[in-house]
């Protein structure tokens, strides 16, 4: 399967003998909001799902108005660049090496100053791995606020979608979590492999099944994901006072 | 009545006179033994006798004896006639009579024997004329006697009179000012005029209305009419602005003289001075129709600055300028993100879905005057909004509206603006080939008028305020556009730092502005990223959204009016205030003040340099009632205020009010008196009260009347004859 922006481009090659699909050519054509910034951290398993972004990005497009790049951008603490990517993307299976006391404050500044982390926990194992170590990060990082479950009123449910559950490649908690400064959720945080239901291989065939609500299960996780994407660029524009009545007639469908 | 009597003043004491006289008459004893060797015995005693005279005449001189006159004098008490010249004795009066002071007038010196002459008699008259203030009248001056503009003080009147009359006489209607509190003074006897049982009018005698009020909130105006010889009738209370009416309620008025109250409620939608008007309608027969109608000033402002923000899809750029508006808690916003364009497909039923439809209609039809200014995210116009609405939008912006454009690929729809009514409002020239460019990351620059713009003075310091643009983060994107003219461009950027990036500009009453970048939210980023406060980007949208909605505390002028104003014909001076920023000295000087009456005549009006520096005096004098302009000018720009000069509403009720006299006269210890009573008879009760007296006495001394050195010289000289004769000499 071939998206429209590799058809594109790939015309385009033919006719200026350049290719044009490359992602350092591509990086700032055509005019992107959104694209992925994935964290590379020190040891545990970094990257769980390598083919994750195209499938969700497709999906983005094909729904929504924002104009992305399916192409992610790896990333590392000591980017300069840091402070100015919308989606800041975590995934992990194992534990992983503490941050260091920079890194930390790095990302202390960037979550308190208005930057997005959308966070998971491929493995699926609560308490263990890459959870724990994820929380302990997190209660180091920003101690005065908690990470917890985003109740069912919280934006991200409301942000494009109307989700009452959180689907992914396995179902572990049906809610995210986050840590909420204010009315801003800077961190999201996931138990359900999202990005496992996203991958798909070069031939378009998903990689791994979810298990155990298969394909409405993996429907629910492109529901989240695009939730979670239009929260990170919206905030809580789905609380002004204007989309209430709108929101409580759906919801009593 | 004279009286007199002889009395002494002795100028040593008594004993020593006493003394004296004995000396004296111890010399005439000696005196005696030496002339009796020489004289018979009867001869010697005549000598010594008239010696001893002499000595006590010369020494009684010593108890200064005089005369003491005394004299008593009756006066005539002293009475001050009143006549009171307030508007109202302009009015009819009784008898035929053309107003009421003429009635007063008659009274007093009309007629076989006039009261002015009796009283003359019985009294010490002094005439005045009680109007603005209290002024002397001479008798012939009555005939030319007219009602003047403001109502007579009479609690002052009183005060000045106090010590100076006896009795006071006022002849009145009882439309005067009176405190209540009772001077010391006259007894204050009145002769009413006028006819309160005849007097017609319908009038407005009360308004209570707010000088301000919040647009898109009720505003109550409680009023008052007062009807005199009318009833059984429905009357409507009407409430205008130019033609249009605004509220209106009908009243029913039942009895005479009857108070009804009632209250008009209206929710003004745009901010600004109102200049209202109330009225009643005139009636057949009415005293006054000037007090019919009154004119009333309310200035709107905004309780919350509404923007309506309407972004082409999620992005950082809108999440960063809504979370900078919400951190305003000044601004009221309502935004619309376009989640999906008409292409996208949605694979969910709707009750799955959050979007709302877009109500077009409803905000660029009904509502759009509800806000104050429009923001259009990178927004692909023609897909959502039809370009029927653009002229309203640009009606919208003439009438005092802000637009903001906000950068990116579909900052000016395609071009699709070109030739549109919206399109004519904004600061560039549109060309249709407009290009956005997202090549390489470039610094910003403060322009030659971004230096001194409001929107771009983040810091009062001109040099501080250029680095601290150009240390500002770096952008990604530009939209390559060309100004209107270079004075509107505030910023550049861009290939060569040159490419104009921020655009304002002025639109009939209201503002536009293009910010052609989609990546300001770096100005946010950025300076996190370095460790530093993003104060500077929350600064330059809040000041971005208070130049755009003309905000008092942007305005490089401020007018301000003391609480109250005086009347006609009394100056009325106000403050200027240029801001700090406008004072320098390529302003000084050039503050032009201009005054225009309720017809739009220019009219005279001075200005003064105040300090500190910035600050100026401006003053005029209204000639009339009505609403006047106040327009202020500096290069560039100009403030506009109104101001309504108007009498006092209470001073419009011209009723004879005879009850208030009677009170007022009460208070005093004096009384009121009615047509057809007997004036001169109760009057003589308070003239022998009021009678004095005074006693002249004159004193005359005795020893220097002739008659005295007349019986001195006679004493010796018969001494001296009988000495010859009897040849002791």
């Amino acid at each position: 399967m071939i998206s429209r922006r590799e058809f594109l481009s790939f015309g385009l090659s033919l006719t200026t003998g350049f290719v044009l699909s490359d992602p350092k050519r591509s990086w700032g054509a055509p005019f992107p909001q959104f694209f992925f910034a994935q964290i590379k951290y020190r040891s545990g398993e970094w990257d769980p799902n390598p083919r994750f972004a195209e499938a969700i990005i497709e999906e983005l497009e094909l729904r929504t108005s924002i104009d992305a790049l399916k192409e992610r951008r790896i990333t590392t603490f000591s980017d300069p660049d840091l402070y100015y990517f919308p989606f800041l993307y975590m995934a992990g299976k194992y534990e992983f090496e503490p941050f260091t006391s920079q890194e930390r404050e790095i990302l202390r500044r960037f979550l308190t100053y208005g930057g997005f982390l959308f966070a998971e926990n491929t493995m699926g194992a609560k308490g263990f791995g890459f959870d724990r170590a994820f929380r302990v990060e997190m209660k180091q990082i920003l101690p005065d606020h908690e990470l917890k479950r985003l109740p069912l009123d919280h934006s991200v449910y409301l942000s494009f979608y109307l989700i009452e559950s959180v689907g992914g490649r396995q179902q572990v908690q049906s809610y995210l979590e986050g840590v909420t400064i204010d009315q801003w959720t800077p961190v999201i945080y996931s138990q359900n492999d999202l990005s496992g239901a996203w991958a798909r291989d070069r031939f378009g065939k998903w990689i791994h099944e979810c298990m155990p609500g298969g394909e409405a299960q993996r429907s629910l996780a492109f529901k989240a994901g695009i939730n979670i994407i239009v929260y990170s660029l919206t905030s809580d524009y789905k609380k002004d006072v204007i989309h209430h009545p709108f929101i409580k007639k759906r919801q009593s469908l | 009545m004279s009286l007199k009597e002889i009395l002494i003043e002795p100028m040593i004491p008594l004993w020593l006179i006493y003394l004296l006289l004995l000396l004296g008459g111890a010399a005439a004893i000696f005196q005696y033994w030496l002339t009796r060797k020489r004289l018979v015995r009867s001869r010697a005693i005549a000598l010594a006798l008239l010696r001893f005279c002499t000595l006590s005449l010369l020494i009684s001189f010593l108890l200064n004896p005089f005369s003491l006159e005394r004299k008593e004098y009756k006066v005539l008490p002293s009475l001050a006639i009143l006549f009171d010249t307030s508007p109202s004795m302009e009015l009819p009066g009784r008898g035929g009579k053309s107003s009421r002071l003429e009635e007063a007038r008659a009274f007093l010196s009309e007629g076989s024997n006039p009261l002015l002459n009796s009283l003359s008699e019985r009294f010490d008259v002094s005439l005045y004329a009680l109007g603005e203030a209290m002024r002397s009248l001479k008798e012939e001056e009555l005939t030319r006697l007219r009602a003047g503009k403001k109502k007579g003080d009479l609690g002052e009147a009183m005060r000045q009179l106090s010590g100076k009359a006896s009795l006071a006489l006022l002849l009145s209607d009882g439309n005067l000012k009176w405190d209540e509190t009772v001077p010391a003074g006259p007894s204050l006897l009145s002769l009413p005029s006028g006819d309160p049982k005849e007097y017609r009018d319908m009038l407005i005698k009360e308004v209570k209305a707010p000088h301000q009020a919040f647009r898109g909130r009720e505003v109550r105006i409680d009023v008052a009419i007062k009807a005199y010889g009318y009833r059984g009738m429905t009357l409507p209370v009407v409430l205008k602005e130019g033609s249009r009416i605004i509220a209106a309620r009908d009243i029913r008025i039942t009895e005479s003289p009857a108070e009804v109250g009632l209250t008009l409620s209206f929710t003004p939608e745009k901010v600004g001075q109102h200049n209202l008007d109330l009225s009643i309608p005139a009636q057949v027969g009415e005293s006054i129709a000037a007090n019919n109608r009154v004119d009333l000033s309310i200035r709107v402002v905004r309780d919350k600055i509404r923007i309506l923000m309407v972004s082409g899809s999620p992005s950082l750029n809108y999440r960063f300028m809504r979370m900078a508006l919400k951190n305003d808690p000044s601004i009221d916003l309502l935004s619309f993100v376009i989640l999906r364009t008409p292409s996208d497909i949605l694979n969910v039923p709707i009750r799955e879905q959050s979007l709302i439809p877009f109500p077009v209609d409803t905000l660029f039809s009904k509502e759009l005057n509800h806000f104050d200014l429009l923001i259009f995210d990178n927004l692909p116009c023609h897909l959502y909004i039809s370009p029927n609405y653009y002229e309203k939008m640009r009606e919208f912006i003439r009438e005092g509206g802000g637009l903001a454009m906000i950068g990116g690929p579909h900052l000016l729809d395609g071009g699709r603006y070109l030739g549109t009514p919206l399109g004519e409002t904004l600061p560039i020239k549109l060309t249709g080939k407009e290009v956005y460019r997202r090549d390489a990351s470039f610094a910003v620059r403060l322009s030659r008028a971004g230096r001194t713009h409001p929107i771009t003075q983040l810091s009062p310091d001109e040099n501080e305020n250029e680095n601290l643009w150009r240390d500002m983060p770096a952008l990604d994107g530009i939209n390559l556009l060309e100004p209107k003219t270079f004075k509107n461009v505030l910023l550049e950027g861009g290939e060569g730092g040159s490419q104009p990036l921020l655009f304002a500009d002025s639109y009939g009453k209201g503002r536009t502005l293009i910010l052609a970048t989609d990546f300001s939210w770096k100005w946010y980023m950025g300076m996190i990223s370095r460790g530093k406060s993003h104060w500077a980007y929350l600064r330059f949208i809040e000041r971005m959204v208070r130049w755009l909605t003309k905000d008092a505390s942007l305005e490089p002028l401020q007018i301000t009016f003391p609480e109250t104003f005086g009347e006609a014909g009394q100056e009325l001076d106000f403050r200027i205030k240029v801001k700090e920023e406008r004072s320098d000295h390529q302003f000084r000087g050039e503050v032009v003040l201009s005054v225009f009456d309720s017809e739009g005549v220019k009219i005279e009006s001075h200005l003064k340099a105040s300090q500190p520096l910035g600050e100026y005096l401006g003053f005029f004098t209204p000639r009339r009632e009505g609403i006047y302009r106040i327009k202020v000018e500096l290069p560039n720009v100009f403030q506009e205020e109104f101001v309504t000069i108007g009498r006092p509403i209470e001073e419009k009720d011209g009723a004879p009010d005879h009850k208030r006299l009677k009170e007022i006269s009460a208070a005093t210890g004096g009384n009121l008196f009615l047509l057809g009573e007997d004036l001169l008879k109760d009057i003589d009760a308070y003239s022998e009260r009021g009678g004095k007296s005074f006693v002249e006495e004159k004193r005359s001394p005795l020893w220097s009347l002739p008659h005295a050195l007349f019986g001195l010289l006679s004493l010796l000289g018969a001494e001296w004859y009988l000495r010859r004769r009897w040849g002791l000499i």
